[in-house]
C-alpha cells in the first residue's frame, strides 16, 4: 500500500470517528495493552461510568474471543495463544461500537448462527434470563470460557447485535457488532 | 494451610487468602487469558483449607471492579464451595463490595446470594 492509498484510509478511520483499530495476531498481551489504551482514552471522554464498564466489557470478551477462537493461529497450545482477526472501536450518533472480525471454520457456522440469532429478537430482561440460566448450566464442550462471551456482549449492548458470515477462499469471516 | 497473597496484575486480581485467620479476599479485575489455570489452584487450596473447619467464622471480601465471562463461572464455583462449608456447620460472611452506580456487579452478587443462602451476604456499596 502506497502512502497516499494510508492516507484515505486514515481519512475514512478519522471521518468515522475510529477510537482505534487493530488487525494482526492477537495475544492476552496486546488485548491487555489496548484495553489500557481504550479506558485512558474514555477517562477523557464524557461518556459515563455504566457506558465505560459496558464498552470496556463488550472489547474484552470480543478481543479474548479472537485470541481463543479465531481459525487462524500462529501456536499451538492453548496458553500463550496468538491468533489472527480485527477489532474496530468507534462512534457513531451518540454511542460507541465495538466490532471484531476472524476467520472462523466453515462447519461452526450454523451452531453460531443458532446462538447469535436468537440474541437479537430478545429483550434486555430475557437476554439476562439466558445468562443467569447458562451461569448454572454445565460448561459447554469446546468452550474455553463459559459460554457466556456472547450473552455478555449481547447484555452489555443496548442495541440488538449484528453479526455477519463472509466466506472467502479457504475460510469463513465471522463479524460481529455491538453497540454501547 | 499456606496463605496465599498474590499481587493484582492488569487482568488478575489481588489474592490474599489467609487461611490462618479465615480471612480470604479479591480484589481487583479479572480477565486472565486462561480462567482455569488462574482459578484452578486457587480453588484447589480453597476446598483443601475449608475440609478441615469445624464451626469457624470465615470473612470473605470481594471487590472486583470487572471480571469477564470466563471468570464468572469459576467465581462461582468458589462461592459453592464456601457455600458447602457454610451448609457443613461453619459461618462464612461474604462482603461484596462494589461501586454504587454497577448494576451488573450488584445483579452478579444477588445471583450468588439467591444460589448459596447458607454464605450471609452483605453488598456493600462504594461510594465515589
Amino acid at each position: 500500500m502506497g502512502l497516499a492509498a494510508f492516507h484515505r484510509f486514515q481519512d475514512l478511520a478519522r471521518e468515522q470517528n475510529v477510537v482505534f483499530y487493530y488487525t494482526g495476531y492477537f495475544s492476552q498481551a496486546v488485548v491487555t495493552a489496548m484495553g489500557d489504551a481504550l479506558r485512558q482514552r474514555l477517562n477523557r471522554s464524557d461518556a459515563a461510568n455504566v457506558t465505560r464498564r459496558k464498552l470496556f466489557s463488550v472489547f474484552m470478551e470480543m478481543a479474548q474471543n479472537v485470541v481463543h477462537y479465531s481459525a487462524d493461529p500462529l501456536t499451538e497450545s492453548d496458553d500463550h495463544e496468538l491468533r489472527r482477526g480485527a477489532l474496530w472501536v468507534g462512534e457513531s450518533d451518540g454511542h460507541f461500537y465495538v466490532v471484531c472480525a476472524n476467520p472462523i471454520e466453515r462447519d461452526k457456522v450454523a451452531r453460531m448462527q443458532d446462538k447469535l440469532e436468537p440474541l437479537r429478537t430478545m429483550t434486555n430482561a430475557d437476554i439476562k434470563a439466558l445468562y443467569k440460566e447458562k451461569l448454572r448450566a454445565d460448561g459447554e464442550a469446546g468452550s474455553k470460557g463459559a459460554g457466556l462471551g456472547f450473552l455478555t456482549v449481547a447484555r452489555d449492548a443496548c442495541e440488538p447485535i449484528e453479526f455477519d458470515f463472509v466466506d472467502d477462499d479457504t475460510s469463513t469471516l465471522f463479524y460481529l457488532k455491538a453497540t454501547i | 494451610m499456606q496463605n496465599i497473597h498474590l499481587s493484582a496484575t492488569a487482568a488478575t486480581p489481588e489474592v490474599d487468602f489467609r487461611f490462618d485467620s479465615h480471612q480470604l479476599s479479591l480484589k481487583g479485575e479479572s480477565y486472565p487469558e486462561n480462567a482455569q489455570s488462574f482459578y484452578g489452584p486457587l480453588l484447589d487450596a480453597v476446598a483443601g483449607y475449608l475440609a478441615t473447619l469445624d464451626h469457624v467464622h470465615i470473612a470473605v471480601d470481594v471487590q472486583l471492579a470487572y471480571f469477564n465471562s470466563s471468570s464468572t463461572r469459576l467465581l462461582m464455583s468458589l462461592f459453592e464451595l464456601l457455600n458447602d462449608a457454610a451448609v457443613k456447620g461453619n459461618y462464612v460472611t461474604l462482603n461484596w463490595h462494589y461501586d454504587e452506580d454497577d448494576d451488573t456487579i450488584l445483579e452478579f452478587g444477588q445471583e450468588i446470594a439467591d444460589d448459596y443462602p447458607s454464605l450471609d451476604f452483605h453488598p456493600l456499596a462504594l461510594v465515589a
